[in-house]
Order: structure tokens, then sequence, then C-alpha cells
């Protein structure tokens, strides 16, 4: 156990050429769970809640993903967390829903490249090209659950609990020597 | 590695995304402390150790996280199929002659 | 050029020499050479000693089945491989080969006096001959067995080099890249189609390498595959070559093992040595081909001998003459072209020795063409020569009878047996196997996948036939897929269509009792062992193959098998599906460890979680443990420190002044929503309903068996917000319990659960000095214990940081939490550590805060309890709401057992000898009884304590609430140890020191 573990730290990057790996900045995370009618609630924050799970919405600059079917995860800039969460509080008492800040918990590596989808197959046994440009899923990578964002073919974003970042971190690391190697 | 067809999410996907919670259909009574030694023992303790279809609870934990139920035969480790919590015991039999 | 290469045959490259050596001794060949074909180019057959007998062997094979030619690889430092088989090892610039099995040297062998010993080392010799003495198994069998048993030696250094893993999803996977399955990739690879096109050899062709005389579609065989392999480049198809498919799994996941740089000269940096590939696959087309099987006959072993078809490969892919004075002794068609090429090689082939009566007429044409007798209706009795064979007698055998042997001189016996179906895979799929009489062999039934086989592998001979069923069976899978696509018809001219029988053991005019006649040359099982088995009571197939180990060697009985069916049904008098196949497993070949470890092992073995704090515990010289998947600091030794030092001075400062621990792996989970105060009744055995908003309780969570499941302290900070804590080990199971409840059993309930076990970097600060230290830093409330008494809770600002602050303690003396977004962990961290300088701040570990726990008797689930341990066995009935109507763990706890008397109960334990007892140490109550005594308990935790003066103990004790002040006695090895029972709490029970 006091065998050095890889360091890690909040703005590691890795890459080469055909991937790269880097921390995105801090933001506001907050994951949202609610049911029933959820109009109300969406009128109060401002932005539609899609009901299928991975699909995405954006409302300036803050965006929702759902996770589950009664779950989103919201983010955005860290101003715009008191602003949702002023807007859940004025519809809790009608219609109840659990906002919980969760921006602490996670850090997001963003995969840029034209080998990240490969990259991502290092650990992640979901169909890769499955994962349509513009959705995102939770899902699993080397034992670590992390949620994916596809923001592009080429461009992806995964969250990671802290404690699992450096883990995960080291082989994405280790994948993108891997696969510059190969394109050499 | 199985593949597993979530019915949240509409999904079949890797086993890995998923994990075992046993067996399906094991009612907790709405009132415990009405239960008789012997009928809390069979809620706690007795399970089928069934040889062929066999209704079982999956969470796709790294996933929607939900529970949900499926039917899979313990021989083949084919899933007949998967169906939400809450929703009622499918007909066995018209699984059964899907398969063939 | 060496001296049995052939210019202008095969496709190596004898313009690029390799320089290599084999048991120090240097040679070169050619590139694209095997170790294999570049020894036999050099006339080297002796390759290796075989394990039971220390027989010398040679290569067999010219591939992955190969059982005799296996070799240990050297490449520097840790980068040493035994058991490689030689003609698979591609030749790279300095390789460094050495045999095995043999001392002092492969020529002379001392282990070869086992060879004399033949009879002790018959079928179930492991059974027999070491049954007695009984006094010699430690002294005599175990070491010798253990000497002689194994291939070669395992490495004993780490090994450097790194290994990969990839999940690949496909529409379809190829498996063997030979004529069937480059047709089948082709058909199949339309209308966008992911399809992946695998073999195991260096090079795609597989029987396309070894027959260039062919012209597929009037071209010739090599330069149709050369553009073939363009061809479905251009279509997408991805090709892997070195790539094996070691196991097919449920669903079509199948395993490939793609070995990037063994063949490399120069490994280019980062370039893992293998990579694991799990493929998931739409549709599986197995076009594995057929695997020749050998002729089992005396001397059937020695060096020289091999299966025809490989001489033919060694020859038309290597460039390599096996023999040039060889002799082919066969019962299958596909012999005699082998002895046409080599003749065409200038080898002067001595005879084509037939068991057969007849064969085709245009053989007999094409051999007497050359000037080859032809000895029809001829069996093979003996072959000679001690290293290498020298020289085969044959018999003529007429209705059965056994004529008078002839000797021929030869350098080589070229043998077939015919030819048996590659289904290894197919079998991993749980595929019925299906008996044909005129083929002699299985071939393939029903599978449960979505997989087809194609090729040889389902009896089809010939290439034209093999293209045609690949291009049949890859456009039947695309159909399968939705796609339309048509598989093409192929031209092929100079193709070598054939037939053959399938023959036991050899006809002999020797005694066949004496006839070392091999079936599994890997594990030395002749055919007399098999039938020797028989004779002795095995009826089942896979008994026989247990107690002679045929087929169990690390080549799955690829040759053997069939060949062991056939011996062992005549010998049963039953026919071969009534005797049956053995389970083939994967892997298919023999696979490294370094390939199914991937990237786990050495820092990334498994998941290790880390604090924000993790990075100054390091920093300050932590000696960590593992908790679950984390890492927590164990304790902080200063110079010159033990552990017992080190854990003594952080419980003293903790009790003395202040001490800081980082309590951020406990799990947190907020419960939000209009029942969550009702979710939280029916979860936890407390009552929730009465909390007030800032106060927090201990919490105690059971199973519905009435069992202590897990603890931890929980905030009401809202009317419905409830912020829980678990154990570290626990958390995930608690999230996934209460989900379970929550989603499957009171779905009605309005109320969410999200783990906060990660938004939240939690400090613990303990001690006399802990209000001092935190009352200047907190905005929002006076500590004192008015305005915050013990157990409450709040958010507020801490040195600045959003907090939520909770006052509670795990040590018996004046405690907080401090709780901030977990980026600022480290921050909060220094800030504490800097100010709590004037009170001799010390940061503890898990060491001490568990002695510290211990002296108030707090429990550590998992640790006082197991399982098994009721809210009332641990003394913890004050925690149980006996007013709710319903909890987890209500009705649980009224089972008959859970009430009955005399249940393991927690206590505390002090020794009369002031001595440490051992964590899991056994109690009974009379020290003074026989052997075997009656166990009532067992000591749970055991510490040193300063506060105490004298160590003290939990335990688990028979009855022991009632037992208070007795005695009990922990039997040890070299002593009994008497001990006094008393109450679990140790320090300060009134809990004064709480008090601000």
């Amino acid at each position: 156990m006091n065998a050095p573990v890889p360091a890690f730290s909040t703005d590691a990057s890795a890459g080469t050429s055909v991937v790269r790996v880097t921390t995105a900045a801090p933001c506001a995370r907050l994951s949202l769970r609610a049911r029933g009618e959820l109009g109300p609630l969406e009128a109060a924050l401002g932005l539609d809640l899609p009901r299928r799970i991975g699909a995405r919405a954006e409302v300036g600059e803050t965006e929702v993903l759902c996770l589950g079917p009664d779950e989103w995860m919201l983010r955005g800039p860290e101003a715009v967390a008191p602003t949702i969460r002023a807007a859940c509080d004025e519809v809790y008492k009608t219609h109840p829903m659990s906002l919980v800040d969760v921006s602490g918990r996670e850090v997001t590596f963003v995969i840029e490249g034209t080998s990240a989808a490969e990259l991502l197959t290092l650990g992640c046994p979901r169909d890769i090209d499955r994962l349509a440009v513009g959705e995102g899923r939770r899902t699993v990578f080397d034992g670590a659950t992390v949620v994916l964002w596809r923001d592009a073919t080429d461009r992806f974003r995964m969250d990671v609990w802290h404690s699992f970042a450096p883990h995960v971190f080291d082989l994405l690391a280790t994948g993108c020597r891997e696969l510059a190697a190969e394109a050499a | 590695m199985l593949l597993i067809h979530c019915p949240y999410c509409d999904e079949t996907l890797p086993e890995a995304e998923f994990t075992y919670a046993g067996q399906a259909h094991v009612v907790r009574a709405q009132d415990p402390s009405s239960q008789d030694d012997g009928q809390w023992e069979d809620f706690l303790f007795m399970r089928e150790n069934a040889r062929g279809p066999h209704y079982e609870r999956w969470r796709h934990f790294h996933g929607c996280g939900r529970f949900f139920n499926a039917v899979r035969d313990t021989v083949s480790d084919k899933f007949l199929t998967t169906y939400k919590a809450g929703d009622a015991r499918p007909d066995l039999s018209s699984l059964l002659e899907g398969q063939e | 050029m060496s001296q049995y290469r052939v210019s202008g045959r095969g496709r190596v490259d004898t313009g690029k020499p390799v320089s290599f050596t084999f048991d120090g001794k240097r040679y070169t060949g050619a590139a694209g050479d095997t170790v294999a074909s570049a020894l036999l180019a050099h006339g080297v057959h002796l390759m290796g000693r075989s394990f039971k007998y220390h027989r010398p062997r040679g290569p067999v094979a010219a591939g992955s089945e190969e059982p005799n030619a296996l070799i240990g690889t050297r490449r520097g430092p840790g980068r040493f491989e035994p058991n490689t088989r030689a003609t698979v090892q591609e030749l790279r610039e300095g390789l460094e080969a050495t045999s095995q099995n043999k001392y002092p040297s492969l020529k002379w062998d001392i282990g070869a006096v086992n060879d004399a010993a033949y009879m002790l080392f018959s079928a179930g010799f492991y059974y027999k001959t070491f049954m007695w003495p009984k006094n010699f198994w430690h002294k005599v069998y175990e070491p010798f067995i253990r000497a002689a048993a194994g291939l070669g030696v395992a490495p004993c250094e780490e090994d450097p080099d790194h290994y990969a893993s990839r999940y690949l999803h496909c529409d379809v996977l190829i498996v063997g890249a030979g004529p069937s399955g480059l047709a089948a990739a082709r058909a199949a690879a339309v209308d966008g189609l992911k399809v992946v096109l695998v073999d195991e050899n260096a090079e795609a062709g597989g029987t396309l390498l070894s027959e260039p005389q062919a012209t597929i579609d009037g071209q010739p065989a090599w330069d149709w595959l050369a553009s073939e392999l363009e061809a479905l480049k251009a279509a997408g198809v991805k090709i892997m070559t070195r790539t094996t498919a070691i196991g097919y799994y449920h669903q079509n996941m199948i395993g490939l093992c793609e070995r990037l740089t063994d063949h490399l000269t120069d490994v280019p940096a980062d370039t893992p040595r293998e990579r694991m590939w799990r493929v998931r696959a739409g549709q599986v087309v197995l076009a594995q081909g057929a695997l020749e099987k050998p002729l089992v006959f005396h001397g059937n072993d020695r060096p020289g001998v091999m299966l025809a078809g490989s001489a033919q490969t060694f020859l038309n892919r290597y460039g390599v003459l096996v023999g040039k004075r060889p002799v082919v002794l066969t019962s299958h068609d596909s012999a005699w072209y082998a002895a046409f090429d080599l003749a065409d090689a200038g080898a002067k082939v001595q005879a084509i020795v037939d068991l057969r009566d007849h064969v085709h007429v245009d053989l007999l044409t094409e051999a007497q063409r050359r000037g080859i007798t032809a000895k029809l209706g001829y069996t093979a009795s003996a072959t000679s020569g001690r290293l290498r064979v020298s020289s085969i007698r044959v018999n003529p055998v007429k209705g059965g009878d056994v004529g008078t042997a002839e000797r021929i001189e030869c350098d080589a016996v070229l043998m077939s047996g015919g030819w048996t179906p590659s289904l290894h895979l197919f079998s991993h799929t749980k595929g019925t196997l299906a008996w044909d009489d005129d083929l002699t062999t299985f071939l393939p039934g029903k599978t449960p996948e979505d997989c087809v086989i194609a090729g040889a592998s389902r009896g089809p001979w010939g290439i034209a036939a093999a293209l045609n069923d690949g291009a049949e069976k890859g456009a039947a899978v695309a159909a399968a897929l939705g796609k339309s696509a048509s598989g093409k018809t192929f031209a092929v001219e100079a193709d070598r269509t054939g037939s053959g029988i399938t023959v036991k053991e050899l006809p002999t005019d020797r005694s066949p009792g004496k006839a070392k006649a091999f079936v599994d040359y890997q594990n030395d099982v002749t055919a007399k062992d098999l039938r020797l088995a028989v004779r002795e009571g095995m009826r089942s197939i896979e008994h026989v193959k247990r107690y002679t180990t045929n087929g169990m060697a690390t080549d799955q009985g690829k040759m053997s098998n069939i060949n062991g069916l056939n011996i062992a049904s005549d010998a049963l008098g039953k026919a071969q599906p009534k005797v049956g196949l053995t389970t083939f497993r994967p892997p298919y070949t023999p696979t490294s460890f370094g390939a199914f470890a991937g990237y786990h092992r050495g820092e990334h073995f498994e998941v290790t979680r880390k604090t924000q704090i993790d990075s100054w515990a390091e920093e300050n010289g932590a000696v960590f443990e593992p908790v679950g998947q984390w890492r927590r600091a164990w304790y902080f030794p200063q110079a010159g420190e033990d552990m017992d030092a080190a854990v003594g001075r952080e419980c003293r400062a903790v009790r003395e002044t202040l001490g800081m621990f980082d309590a951020s792996t406990l799990g947190k989970i907020e419960v939000v929503g209009p029942d969550a105060v009702e979710f939280m009744n029916r979860m936890y055995t407390n009552p929730w309903t009465k909390l007030a908003l800032g106060r927090c309780r201990y919490g105690l969570l059971c199973g519905d068996d009435g069992y202590i499941r897990d603890d931890g302290v929980i905030g009401r900070l809202g009317q419905d917000l409830f912020h829980v804590t678990t154990t570290t080990g626990g958390a995930a199971r608690v999230m996934n319990m209460m989900e379970d409840y929550l989603q499957t059993e009171w779905p009605d309930l309005n109320v969410w659960l999200t783990s906060t076990t990660e938004q939240w970097s939690t400090i613990a600060l303990n001690g006399p000095n802990a209000a001092k230290l935190l009352a200047p830093l907190v905005e929002g409330i006076e500590l004192t214990d008015e305005a915050f008494p013990h157990m409450s809770c709040l958010e507020c600002t801490v040195a600045g940081m959003p907090a939520r602050l909770f006052r509670v303690s795990f040590t018996g003396e004046i405690g907080f939490e401090v709780n901030v977004p977990a980026p600022m962990g480290r921050k909060l961290w220094e800030k504490l550590w800097e100010a709590g300088q004037q009170y001799g701040i010390t940061a503890y570990g898990t060491e001490t805060m568990h002695v510290l726990r211990a002296e108030k008797g707090y429990i550590i689930v998992g640790q006082d309890t197991d399982g098994t341990v009721t809210p009332y066995d641990a003394g913890m009935g004050w925690a149980v709401g006996k007013s709710k109507p319903d909890f987890v763990g209500k009705r649980g706890m009224a089972r008959p057992d859970l009430v009955a008397e005399g249940r393991k109960q927690l206590v505390g334990l002090l020794t009369e000898d002031r001595s440490k007892l051992e964590e899991g140490a056994q109690i009974v109550f009379d020290a003074d009884q026989p052997v075997p005594m009656k166990m009532v308990g067992h000591v749970t935790s055991a510490y040193h304590s300063d506060a105490v003066g004298q160590p003290i103990a939990l335990a688990l004790v028979e009855g022991g609430q009632g037992r208070m002040g007795e005695t009990v006695h922990i039997p040890m090895p070299d002593r009994t140890i008497a001990a006094t029972i008393t109450s679990t709490v140790f320090v300060d029970p009134e809990n004064t020191r709480l008090k601000i």
C-alpha cells in the first residue's frame, strides 16, 4: 500500500497528435432528481429536461444530460448553481425534487483527437460507436463509474469521481502513448 | 460476459455495467410483524435453485441505476426477457415459445 | 545458403539474414523464418526432450499445434519465456533460444534413463508408483516429481514488458484467414458492415501459403492472396495477424490475444508486448481449417518424423527441405502431394508408403513420373536412429496379416493420418459435435451462438471447396445481419482435393505391448497406455484422459485427441460417438499471464482511491493501509518511531490536546424529499421523526435478518434533508441497499438518494483544544455547549469555505467534523494544521482512530460485528426504535434464534497479565477442559492503551453481558491467557470529556 500511486493533479494532461487528455476547469454540477409532472420544474428552470436516457439539452451555458428515468446531471459555469437552486426551491413545495450540488465530487477529462474513441476502448466495454454525438451515458471505465459526454466524433468529456481520477487518468495516459506508438 | 437489455435505457449492454441482485419476486410483506417465523424464514432465506428459466433481479449499476427483473436460463445463460421492477411476472410458456 | 534451404522457394527473404542462437550456438536464418524453420534449414531437427521419458524430439508440425519443439526464448533480463513453440516464434536478430528438459545437454541427457525405465511410467503411474512405502513420499517421490515435472523453467524476475487490452465491437468476426476466411470476409464486407478478420500466423493466407501451385480465378495463389488482402483493406475489413482467438465466450464474445513485439528486433517505446482484445461480434465465422493427424507406430516421435503437410509448409512457405531422403507414410492423399513437392524441390523421396491398398491412379502416375516407389497396403512397424531418424521399417499387410519387414534408409518420415477439423472454439460455445462415419471424425453440430463454421472445419477438402464455402458463409452472416450479399464462386486450378482413411495404431509384426507408439507427444502417452487404462477399468473417455494424461498437455490434445479416441473406442469395443470426446477449454493456445492481466499490474493492479488530503499524508511520511478500494493514512511515524510508538504518541495528542484526521472516505448520502424522514424511519433502527433540525444522531442499519450491516452519524440539515454518513467500506453497499428498498419495496416514497461521499472532504478534529482551534475560523455560530452542543450540525463557513460542520466524536474527546467541497480539502487541512500548531496539533491515522474508539467501546462494523451480530448483541438496544411499526430488521430481530439465551455478546476484556490479546483469538470458559475445548467467543479488537494503562480488548462472548467480572481464558500456542470481562467502555463512561 505504500507503493507510490501514480501522481495526479487537477491540471493533469497527457497526449500526442492522435489523442489528448486534459482536465477541464471546475464547473457547477448539480444532480437533479424528479418525477411525475415535470412541466412546472422545467418552467422554473427555463429548460427542457430530456426524457430519454442519454439525451442532452442545452440552454445558454447550462447543459443537461438525462442519466436515469428520474435523474439528470446539470452542468454549467459555477455562477449558475445559485440560480438553479433558487428555481428549484421555488417549486419544491408543489413539485418536490432533489437537487444536490456535486460540483466538488468529480473531475472532467476532455478526450479529443482522431483516436479519442479508440482510447476509450481500453477501459469501456460499451460500443463507443453507438454513443451518438450530442448524447451522453453513465458507464464504466476500467472499474470506475464515469459519465461520458460525446461532443463530436473525436471529442468526449469523461466525468470521474475524484478518488478514481488518478487511476483513470493513469490508464488514459498509458493509452495516449500506446496509440501514438501505433500511429507512428 | 453476457449482454443484458436494460428495460429503462432500452439498450443491450455489456454485463460489466450491471450487478446481480438475487431472485426476483420475493415480496417483503407490507407488515412484517404479521409474519410468523416460518413465513419470515421463507422471505429471508428460501430461494429457488432453478435449472432453466430463473426470475432474477439485476441492477444497471454503472448506468441508469435502476433495479429491474429478468428471466434467464441458468443452463444456457441466455436472457429470455428483462422487464421493469414492479411489472408483472411474464408468462414463461410464451417466452419459451419465442425461443424456438 | 544453409544446407537445407531451397532457393526460389518459400516466402522468407534470404537476402535479409537474421542471426540467433540455439543452446548458445550461433545460427543464421532468413527474415520471415520461425526458429523451427531456421534450424531445419541447418538440418537441426533435435529441438527438445520429452516431458516424461526425456526422449529426443524435433518439430512434428509447422504451426501452433506443435507439441514437441518447445523452447525458452530470452531478450534480456526478465524477458525470458519458457515453452514457446519453435514453430510459432518468429526469428528476430539476436534471439536467444534454448532447449528444455535436458541435462547436461540436449544430446546427452541424464533424464533419458526414464526412457529405459519405461514400464514404470505407464498409464496411471502417478497413482501407482508413488503409493508406498509411505515415508518415501516426502523424501523421495515428491522431490523427484517436482524436479522432473513441468516443461520449461518458469521465469523468476518481474516481467518488464507492458501488456494491453481493448474492447472491440464488430458486426462480423472471422477467425482464420485461410481461403475460407478470406472468402467469407470478402462476402460479408458489404453495406458498411464492420468486419474483422484474425489469424494467428504472421501473415494471412493459411493453406494458400503452403500451396503456391494453385491458381485462383486465373491468378497464381500468392498473387491472388496479395490482391485479395488489398481488396479487403479497401473494403474496410480490419485484418489482424499474429492474433489468436483464444476463447469463445457467451453471446459472441471472443478473446483475442495479439502478439505485437516478440517478432521485432527493435521494440518501439510504448508498444505493449501483447494485447488482449475482448471482441463482441454480431456474427462469428470460424474458419480454422483442419489439423493433420499423426500416425501411431513404434518410433513415431523420432526427430525427423513429422507431419507431411507440415513438411510441405516448411518447403513452400519457408523454403526449407526437412530432409533430402524422406519417406512418406500415409493413409490420406494429401501426403502424396507433399512427396511431389519435396521431390520437385530436389529431395530424393525414398518411397510413399500408403496403408491403403488402392489410391487414385493419378497419384500413382505422378509418383511414377518422379521416379518415386509407391508401396500400397503397407504399414510401418518401427523407426531407428539415435537423435534423428535414419531408417523406417515397413511391412506389407494382407488381409490383416503383417508380412515380412523391410528397412528403408531415410533422413525424414513424413506422415499423415488424415485431417481433423479444428473445432476447439466451436466447442467453447457448447456447440454439439456430430460424428461423421465417412470422415471418421467429429463435425460441428448445433451451437447456441450466432456462429457458423466455414471451410475445412466442417469437412470440405481442397482450396476451391474452402473458398466457395467461405463465400457462402460470409454471405449468410451478412444476410443474418439484414444485408443482402451473395458469395461468388471461385475457379481454382491445380487444387489438391483428396481423401483418406482413418486408422488406429498401425498394425505391426512385433509385440504391441513393447511399442512406443506415441499418441500424445507432449505428455508422452502411448497407444499401449490407453489400452492399459481401458483394461484397468476406465470406461469414460474423461477417466481415460485423466488416468493417462492424454490430451492434458499445453497443446490440449490438438493432435492426440482423435487418435486417442479411436484407440480407446477400439479397446472399449464401442463406436466413437458412444465414447465421446473430452471437452476443449480456453485458451486455444497457451497464453501469457501478462495478456490476461493487461494493464492491471503494479500500481495499476486495481483501483486505488485517494482522498484530496492523501497527498499531504504522503508528503508527511504516512504509512498507508488499504480500506476497501481506498488507501488511508494508517499512522504518521516520526524519525525513529515504530508503529506502536507513533500510535501511542498520536493517541496521547488527541487525549491531551488536539489531533486531526482525514475522514473523507466516510460514505455520505444526501437523502432529500418530502418522505425523507419516513424513509429514514424505515431504513434505520433508530427513530428520526423527532430529530430536530441542526441535530444529529448515531444511526444503526440492519438487514431484514436483524443483523447489523452498517452505522454512522446522520444529521438533519433540513425538514426534508438528511446528511447520512456510512462506514468507509460500506458506502457503496449501503447506497445499493437503500436504492434497492426505495426502488423495489417503497417506490411510493417521494425521496431521492445522492452519493456525496466525494462531494466533501471531511476533516475530524478531536481533543480538548478542538473547539478552541475551530472557533475563530467558524462564521455564524459560537462553538459552545449551549449554541452548538454535542451531536449538532450546521451549514456555515469555515476558514472562508462553505462547510457542513458536525459536532461529533468517535474518540470520546471534544470532536468536530468539518466537511468542505472536496477540492478545498487540502487547503482547509493546511489551514487547520497551521492554526493548530499553537496546540501541538497532531495528524493521526486510522490505527489511532481505532484505538481511541475502542477505549470508548464504539464498534467498528465488520470488525466487532461479523454479520451475525444484532444491535442487542452489540449492547446497542438503545438505538432500536421499538415503537416504530416497521423498519428493516425489526421482524428479523424477533426471530427465535435472535432472542434466544446464550447469544454471543460484545464485552470488554482486560488480561490479568496485562498482555495484548490477538484479534481473532478464541475464548473458552474453562481452561482445564480436555481438547477440543468448547469455544465460546473470540476477540474482535485488541490494542495497547495508554489511557487505560494496559492493553484493552473487545470480544464477543456467549452471554457476555451477564458475565461482568467473570474470568475467561484465551488459549494461545505457548500459554493460556486469563482475562476479565468488563464493560466495553474503558475511558470516561460519563462522557464528561465531551463538554467544552
